[in-house]
């Protein structure tokens, strides 16, 4: 288990101050360990029987940017979520926008190496590289 | 509006055939209990919510729901690509074949079609948020049948992680049934939210009272740090 004190005293927050500590903080995994149970929170989270999530792992370059970027957005979806009932929560929304940039710069990082995820993106001035590639029902990381 | 991003939320890479599976799987897609009604039914709660809480959070688990029903399909179609004829008469599935071929389509596991007489919206926040937790009930049941009737890990990772996003949204579902429960009948003292703070319960929740001070404390004192 991750604590959000945990995440505070590494990397993150060196310009906050002790006031915006809560103490109806909830519990988090971190994004890795959130997105193979598909559950940022950990005082929510159920398993079933004896089945273990799997521990998802890239075996290559591609994947492993793929894999964090999968991580990230999921980490900023979850706190999207949270937001939308706690809106006033200040530390969660920092986190949120932490998770939020990371997961942002892994996409324009993914999209520059590999060809675009979004019909956005810069990619694409160029070519139309949209159409290229397998789509997601082809598969994806193994 | 909505934007498509290429990729699915959760891997799916399913490399063993399984019709059988596949003819299960699809009600996650089209039965009763399924993403589809799931995206359905909140997508079009949401307009008629009362505050702004209950539209975010109908829309945004109403557009993961999207990306769920992208994860089963993915899954339904995977599990029946490389059928052959024989194996797809053997699983029962050349009813589906004859009507469809191998292309996808939203039924339960009988093969009756989707309806959208699987969801309701009666206008009033209280009844349409708990007809959304018993979806999200529902469909964790739905799942944890699902992966009783599967030994392969290939599916069973997919429906596991699935099966906790029901979890989440249960969560956040109640929730906002308990802000809207407070918000109308003031008799729920569950949400520990600024915006909302009902002073009149009688039923000792004091300590609720001491923490929501300690809330509005940190807050004014994070509000005065930022303006400095």
């Amino acid at each position: 288990m991750y604590s959000y004190n945990d995440y505070l005293s590494n990397d993150y927050l060196r310009n906050t101050t002790p006031s915006m500590m809560n103490n109806n903080q909830p519990n988090l995994y971190t994004p890795e360990e959130g997105y193979n149970k598909g559950n940022l929170f950990s005082d929510l989270y159920q398993g079933y029987k004896d089945y273990q999530p799997v521990k998802l792992r890239a075996t290559n370059e591609k994947d492993a940017l793929f894999l964090e970027l999968s991580r990230y957005a999921f980490a900023a979806h979850e706190l999207n979520l949270y937001l939308d009932l706690h809106p006033e929560d200040t530390t969660m929304l920092a986190l949120f926008n932490d998770y939020r940039t990371r997961a942002n710069q892994l996409m324009m990082d993914y999209e520059s190496k590999y060809g675009p995820l979004t019909i956005s993106s810069d990619e694409l001035s160029n070519s139309f590289s949209w159409e290229k590639d397998k789509w997601p029902w082809e598969g994806g990381i193994s | 509006m909505w934007a498509y991003q290429k990729r699915l939320q959760y891997p799916v890479n399913i490399k063993k055939k399984d019709l059988r599976m596949a003819k299960l799987l699809v009600t996650q897609y089209g039965g009763s209990n399924g993403e589809l009604a799931a995206a359905l039914r909140y997508l079009n709660q949401r307009y008629t919510m009362p505050d702004n809480k209950g539209k975010a959070l109908l829309t945004d688990i109403g557009t993961e729901e999207l990306a769920h029903i992208e994860m089963i399909s993915t899954m339904v179609y995977q599990l029946m690509k490389d059928a052959t004829m024989e194996e797809i008469k053997e699983a029962g599935l050349d009813p589906h074949y004859a009507e469809h071929n191998k292309a996808l389509y939203p039924t339960d596991a009988n093969g009756m079609p989707f309806t959208v007489t699987y969801f309701a919206t009666t206008g009033d926040p209280l009844a349409d948020i708990s007809e959304d937790m018993a979806a999200e009930q529902k469909a964790r049941a739905v799942y944890e049948n699902l992966i009783d009737l599967t030994n392969d890990p290939d599916v069973i990772g997919p429906l596991l992680w699935l099966r906790q996003r029901e979890v989440v949204h249960y969560n956040r579902f109640k929730e906002l049934f308990e802000h809207y429960e407070k918000m109308y009948n003031g008799n729920s003292n569950h949400m520990n939210n600024t915006n909302n703070q009902n002073t009149n319960n009688t039923s000792g929740n004091f300590l609720d009272s001491m923490s929501q001070g300690l809330n509005n404390m940190s807050q004014f004192l994070n509000n005065f740090t930022q303006e400095m």
